[in-house]
C-alpha cells in the first residue's frame, strides 16, 4: 500500500500522543542502552572511560568463561525454583481467598501484604531468619522436629534461600493478579459446569485454570522478567556466593561494573542479558500464549 | 584587579622557586597549592563511618568547625567502604568528586592509579609537617615508593577475641589465650560443647570467611601476598599465596570445620560477631574496631578477652600484623582553595587531643603516639585494657614488606576471590592446593588486565 | 457453624500468619534490645519490650525527611506516569495510524532492558544537566511506563466502540473524547497504575543511592540501608527502621487493595 498524506497526518497525530513517553524512553532507556552497547566493544579504565577497541573480545571471553556458564546455571535454577512455585502458591491462596466470607478482606490484605514490601526490606527480614549465626528459621523448624540446612552456607540451599525470599516478595502481586482473574470469571460458567456434573478438582482443572490462564500467563511473563533482574535480595543475602552459587547474570554485571570497575566487560554481559530476556519473552509469547484462553 | 595581580605574581614566584629545587623531597611539594592560597569556605568530606564511629567522626568535624571561622567541613555518609568507592569512581568519571574522601586500606593502588589525588606528601613537604611521632606501621602502609599518598585516619588490626568465662569453665587459663594454629585447635576442641541430643551448643572457634583475615594470616606467617615486594617496590604482576603457608592455613581451617569444633558463619562478619556475643562461639578473630561494640552488647554477661592474632606453630620472626582501616585523600579535581582547606582539616584531625578522643570513642588506635598521653586515651586504656592488645601487636610486628601489606589495583576483587576460595575448601568442593591455584590463576589474569588497562 | 466453615477459617488464619510471619518477626525484633537478640537459642517474642530502637533510628537518620522525599518523588512519578501512559495507551487503542504495531513493540522492549545497561550513562546525563541531588533527577527518568501503558491499553479496549463512534459523529476531537469519556470511565485502572507506580518508586534503592550525595535528599530505602553499620549489625535497630519504612506502603495497600483488584479485573488481565 502506498503511503498517502493521510497516513502522514494520522502518524503525526499518533506520535503527538506518544511523544512524552517516547522522548523519556529515548533519553533514559534507548540512548543509554546504545552507549552501553558501544562501551561493550571497548576496553575501559576504572573510571569507565573507553581506552582501546576490543571488538568482540569481551563477548568471546564471556562465552568461553566457566564463570559465565556458572552464572547462566545459577540464573536458570533461580528462575526455575522461583517462578512456577510462586505462581502455583499464589493460585492456591487466591482460590482460598476467592470466597464470600465474613472478614475475607482482612485475610486478603494480610496475604497480599508482601506487595508493599521492597526487596531491600524483605531481604533484611529474611537475613534475620536465614542468618547462620542467629538461625531463627532453623530454630523454629527445630521446634517441630525439622533440621534445617545451613541456608546461606551451602550452595544448594543458598539458591533455595534466595528463591524463598523472592517467592515471598512476589506472593503479594501473584495473589492480587490471580484474585482479580478469578473474580472476573462469570458465575454462570461455574453453574453450567456444575449442572454438567463437574466437582472439586475437575472443576479446577477444566474450568478455573483455563479461565484464569490470561492472568497466569501475565504473571509468567512479568515474574520471569522480574526474577531475571533480581539484584537486591542476592546482594543482601549472599553477595553471589557461596562459591558463586547465586551469582546470577545481573549480580555478576553489578560486580564487574561496581566492584571490579570493568565497565566494558560488564556492558557486554548486560547486552547478553538483554538478548536472553527478549528471547525468553518471545518464546513465552509464541509457545505458551497459544494455550491461554481469552474470553 | 591589583590584588589579583599581586597574588598571581606571588604564585609565579613561589612556583618557580619550587620548580627548580633539588631532587628528593620538595618535588612533590609542587603538587600542592601554594601556601598563600586562601582556603575555601566550605568543603565536603565523604566517609563510611556510621553508628558510634559516625558520631565520633561528626564530633571531630564539629570541633574543627567551631574552633575557627574560616573553613566549614560538611560530612556526607556514603554507605560502607565498598559503596563509597563505587560512588567515588562514578563521581570521578563525571567530575563530581568531593575535596576530601575516606577510602579503605585496599583502595590504595586504585586511588594512586586514578591520578586524581594530591599526594599528602606534597603538603607535608611544602609545610615541613612533622610526621616523626606518627605510628611507623601505619605510615609505612600508606606510603608508596616512600611518598605518603594519603593521611591515615582510622587504624585497626585484627586480634583474637575469646570468652574468659568459657575458658575458666573448661579449665583453660583465661590469662593465656592460644596463639598458634595448634594451640587454637586444641583450645577449640576443649571449648566445644554439645547437648544431650548431640547438637553443638557452643563451638570453640568461629572465624568468618573474610579475605582480610586470610591476608593477615599470610602476614603472621611471614609471607608475601603479591610479588614485587607486595606490589610496593614496583607494580604487582601476580599473587603468590598458593604456597605451603597458604595451604597450611586452609588445611587448619578445614580440619576445624570438619572436626566440628570450628563454626562456619559464612561470609557474614556481623554474624560471626553476633555468634560470639550470643556465646555460640567461644573464640573468633576480627578487627579491634569491633571491641567497643562487643563490650556494649555483651553488657557484662561474660568477660571478653583479647589475644594476639593466630600464627603458624613456628611463629616466624618476620611475621606480624598488617594495619587495616582507612585513610583520607585530597582530590585533585577540586580547586586549590578547597585542597588547602582539606589540608587544614587533616592537620587538625592529627592533633594528639583529637586522636586521643577518637580512640576512646571508637576503638581505632591513634595515628599519633602523643595521643596516648591525653586524658581520654589514658582513661580508655585503663578501663579497657583489651584494647592495648591491638597496638602492642602492631608495635611488636617487624616492619617489612610482608607486614606492610599488599598493594594491588584489583585488591577489592582479590579479597572477594579469596572468600570464594575458602568457601570451596570448607564445602569440600576443592582441595586446599587446587583452590589456592585456581584463585591465583584467576587473579593473575585480572591483575594482567588491570595493568594493561591502566598503563 | 459447619465444620467446613471452621476448617476454611482455620486454613485462612494459618495461611495468613505464615505469609505475614516475616513482618511479624520484624515487628517483634524491633522491640528487642541488642543484648536480648544476642542470645542462643534466638528469641521469638520479647520479654522486655523497648522503644529504644525506634528512638535510635530517629537519632541516627532523619527518617522524617526521607519519608517526605520518597513521598514527593513517588507522587511526582505517579502524576507523570498517569499523563504519559494515558496519552500513549489512548493512541494504541483508539487511534489508527501506520507504524502503530511497530511503535507498540518499541514500548514493549523497554520492559526487557536491564537497568545495569542504562544506569551509568543515565548518571552521566543527570550530572551533566545539573540534576544531581534534585527531585527532578529522582523522578523524571521514571515518568514514562510501558507497563502502565499496557494496563491502560487493555482497559481502554474494553470501552464500547459505540461511544467512540457517537463522539466522532458529534464532531468531537480525539483529545476531547479522551478527556471527557475515556478517563472518567477508567478510574479503577488509573488507580491501579497509580498504586503500582507509587510502590515501585518508593521501593527504589540503587538509583537514589547513585544520584543523591546530600543526606537531606535521600529516600527511605537508601536511608534504612544506612542503618547497617560497617562494624556491627544491630538487628533491633534495622528492624525498627524496616517497620517505619514499610508502614506507609502497608497503609496504602490496606486502603487501595480493593481498588487494585477491581482495577485489574476491569479487563486488564482478561486479554
Amino acid at each position: 500500500m502506498r503511503w498517502t498524506s493521510r497516513d502522514t497526518r494520522s502518524l503525526g497525530i499518533g506520535l503527538a500522543y506518544l511523544a512524552p513517553s517516547l522522548i523519556l524512553f529515548a533519553a533514559f532507556v534507548f540512548i543509554p542502552l546504545a552507549q552501553s552497547i558501544y562501551l561493550s566493544f571497548f576496553n575501559t579504565r576504572a573510571t569507565g572511560v573507553a581506552t582501546t577497541f576490543a571488538g568482540l573480545d569481551h563477548y568471546l571471553e564471556l562465552l568461553t568463561s566457566p564463570a559465565f556458564r556458572t552464572g547462566l546455571l545459577a540464573t536458570t535454577l533461580f528462575a526455575l525454583y522461583t517462578v512456577p512455585v510462586g505462581i502455583a502458591l499464589g493460585l492456591v491462596l487466591a482460590v482460598m481467598l476467592n470466597q464470600r466470607l465474613r472478614a475475607i478482606n482482612v485475610f486478603r490484605t494480610m496475604m497480599s501484604s508482601t506487595i508493599a514490601i521492597s526487596a531491600a526490606v524483605g531481604a533484611l527480614i529474611w537475613l534475620l531468619l536465614l542468618n547462620p549465626s542467629l538461625g531463627l528459621l532453623n530454630y523454629i523448624l527445630s521446634l517441630v522436629g525439622v533440621h534445617g540446612p545451613d541456608w546461606l552456607i551451602q550452595p544448594t540451599s543458598a539458591i533455595i534461600a534466595v528463591s524463598l525470599t523472592t517467592i515471598w516478595l512476589t506472593l503479594g502481586t501473584n495473589i492480587i493478579v490471580l484474585l482479580a482473574g478469578l473474580q472476573g470469571v462469570p458465575e454462570e460458567i461455574y453453574e453450567a459446569a456444575r449442572l454438567d456434573g463437574a466437582r472439586g478438582l475437575r472443576m479446577f482443572t477444566r474450568i478455573t485454570m483455563p479461565m484464569v490462564s490470561p492472568s497466569l500467563f501475565f504473571l509468567l511473563v512479568v515474574d520471569t522478567i522480574a526474577v531475571l533482574q533480581a539484584f537486591t535480595q542476592i546482594h543482601l543475602l549472599t553477595r553471589g556466593g557461596p562459591v558463586d552459587a547465586t551469582r546470577v547474570l545481573v549480580y555478576s554485571i553489578y560486580q564487574d561494573a561496581f566492584q571490579n570497575f570493568q565497565f566494558g566487560y560488564a556492558s557486554a554481559q548486560a547486552v547478553i542479558l538483554l538478548l536472553l530476556v527478549m528471547a525468553l519473552t518471545l518464546i513465552q509469547f509464541r509457545f505458551v500464549e497459544r494455550r491461554v484462553h481469552y474470553q | 584587579m591589583r590584588k589579583f595581580l599581586g597574588i598571581a605574581l606571588a604564585l609565579t614566584m613561589v612556583a618557580s622557586a619550587c620548580g627548580g629545587s633539588a631532587p628528593g623531597g620538595s618535588d612533590s611539594a609542587a603538587l600542592a597549592p601554594s601556601k598563600d592560597v586562601t582556603p575555601a569556605a566550605t568543603i565536603t568530606w565523604w566517609h563510611a563511618m556510621s553508628g558510634v564511629n559516625g558520631d565520633a567522626l561528626n564530633k571531630i568535624v564539629a570541633g574543627f568547625n567551631s574552633s575557627q571561622s574560616k573553613i566549614k567541613v560538611e560530612t556526607v555518609f556514603q554507605g560502607n567502604y565498598d559503596d563509597l568507592l563505587a560512588k567515588l569512581n562514578t563521581a570521578i568519571a563525571s567530575n563530581a568528586a568531593p575535596a576530601l574522601v575516606q577510602v579503605y586500606d585496599i583502595g590504595q593502588r586504585y586511588m594512586y592509579d586514578s591520578a586524581q589525588v594530591v599526594p599528602m606528601q606534597a603538603f607535608i613537604d611544602r609545610d615541613k609537617f612533622d610526621t616523626k611521632d606518627f605510628e611507623p606501621a601505619v605510615i609505612n602502609y600508606y606510603k608508596y615508593q616512600d611518598k605518603l599518598q594519603s593521611m591515615p585516619f582510622n587504624a585497626s588490626t585484627p586480634m583474637l577475641y575469646y570468652n574468659k568465662d568459657a575458658f575458666k569453665e573448661v579449665g583453660l587459663d583465661p590469662a593465656k589465650p592460644p596463639v598458634t594454629f595448634t594451640e587454637i585447635a586444641d583450645a577449640a576442641k576443649k571449648l566445644t560443647k554439645k547437648d544431650a541430643s548431640g547438637t553443638t551448643v557452643r563451638f570453640g572457634f568461629g572465624p568468618s570467611i573474610y579475605g582480610w583475615l586470610f591476608e593477615q594470616l599470610m602476614a603472621t606467617s611471614g609471607q608475601l601476598y603479591a610479588d614485587n615486594g607486595n606490589g610496593r617496590d614496583n607494580r604487582a604482576t601476580k599473587v603468590v599465596y598458593n604456597n605451603a603457608a597458604g595451604k597450611a592455613i586452609l588445611d587448619w581451617w578445614k580440619a576445624g570445620v570438619d572436626g566440628g569444633y570450628f563454626f562456619n558463619p559464612g561470609i557474614d562478619n556481623d554474624g560471626a560477631a553476633n555468634a560470639f556475643n550470643a556465646q555460640k562461639t567461644a573464640m573468633y578473630i576480627e578487627s579491634t574496631a569491633r571491641l567497643r561494640g562487643h563490650i556494649t552488647t555483651v553488657a557484662g554477661k561474660f568477660d571478653i578477652g583479647t589475644g594476639l592474632y593466630p600464627r603458624p606453630d613456628s611463629k616466624p620472626k618476620e611475621g606480624g600484623n598488617i594495619i587495616g582501616g582507612a585513610s583520607l585523600y585530597i582530590m585533585k579535581s577540586r580547586p586549590p582553595a578547597e585542597q588547602q582547606a582539606a589540608w587544614e582539616f587533616v592537620k587538625y584531625a592529627m592533633t594528639p587531643a583529637v586522636q586521643g578522643q577518637w580512640q576512646s570513642d571508637t576503638g581505632y588506635y591513634p595515628i599519633v603516639k602523643a595521643a596516648y598521653d591525653t586524658g581520654p586515651s589514658k582513661e580508655w586504656s585503663t578501663k579497657y585494657p583489651q584494647f592495648l592488645t591491638a597496638i602492642t601487636a602492631i608495635r611488636d610486628s617487624p616492619q617489612n614488606r610482608m607486614t606492610n601489606g599488599a598493594v594491588i589495583g584489583v585488591m577489592p576483587q582479590a579479597r572477594m576471590r579469596v572468600n570464594k576460595m575458602i568457601e570451596s575448601v570448607l564445602l569440600g568442593q576443592a582441595t586446599s592446593q587446587a583452590a589456592l591455584d585456581a584463585a591465583v590463576t584467576e587473579m593473575n589474569a585480572a591483575i594482567d588486565k588491570y595493568n594493561k588497562a591502566n598503563p | 457453624m459447619s465444620v467446613r466453615l471452621v476448617l476454611t477459617y482455620a486454613l485462612l488464619v494459618v495461611g495468613s500468619i505464615i505469609v505475614a510471619f516475616p513482618l511479624l518477626i520484624a515487628l517483634s525484633y524491633s522491640l528487642m534490645s541488642e543484648s536480648e537478640i544476642a542470645t542462643f537459642p534466638p528469641p521469638l517474642l520479647t520479654t522486655r519490650p523497648t522503644l529504644n530502637n525506634y528512638a535510635d533510628v530517629l537519632d541516627t537518620i532523619p527518617i522524617g525527611r526521607y519519608l517526605l522525599n520518597s513521598f514527593i518523588v513517588s507522587t511526582a512519578v505517579v502524576a507523570g506516569q498517569l499523563i504519559t501512559a494515558s496519552l500513549a495507551a489512548y493512541a494504541f487503542s483508539f487511534l489508527v495510524f501506520r507504524g502503530r504495531q511497530a511503535l507498540f513493540f518499541v514500548f514493549l522492549s523497554t520492559l526487557m532492558i536491564p537497568w545495569e545497561a542504562t544506569i551509568i550513562p543515565n548518571y552521566m546525563t543527570i550530572r551533566t544537566i545539573g540534576w544531581l541531588d534534585t527531585y527532578q533527577g529522582l523522578a523524571v527518568p521514571f515518568m514514562a511506563t510501558a507497563f502502565g501503558t499496557f494496563l491502560l491499553r487493555q482497559a481502554f479496549l474494553q470501552i464500547p466502540r459505540e461511544l467512540w463512534d457517537a463522539a466522532r459523529i458529534d464532531g468531537a476531537s480525539s483529545f476531547r473524547f479522551l478527556v471527557s469519556t475515556v478517563i472518567p470511565l477508567s478510574r479503577p485502572i488509573l488507580g491501579t497504575v497509580a498504586i503500582y507506580g507509587f510502590l515501585s518508586t518508593y521501593n527504589q534503592y540503587f538509583w537514589p543511592l547513585l544520584i543523591t550525595n546530600q543526606t537531606l535528599m535521600r529516600t527511605t530505602q537508601v536511608g534504612i540501608a544506612q542503618l547497617r553499620f560497617e562494624e556491627t549489625l544491630r538487628f533491633g535497630l534495622v528492624m525498627a527502621g524496616v517497620v517505619m519504612v514499610a508502614v506507609p506502603t502497608l497503609a496504602l495497600l490496606v486502603l487501595g487493595q480493593r481498588q487494585l483488584v477491581r482495577g485489574l479485573t476491569a479487563g486488564a488481565v482478561k486479554g
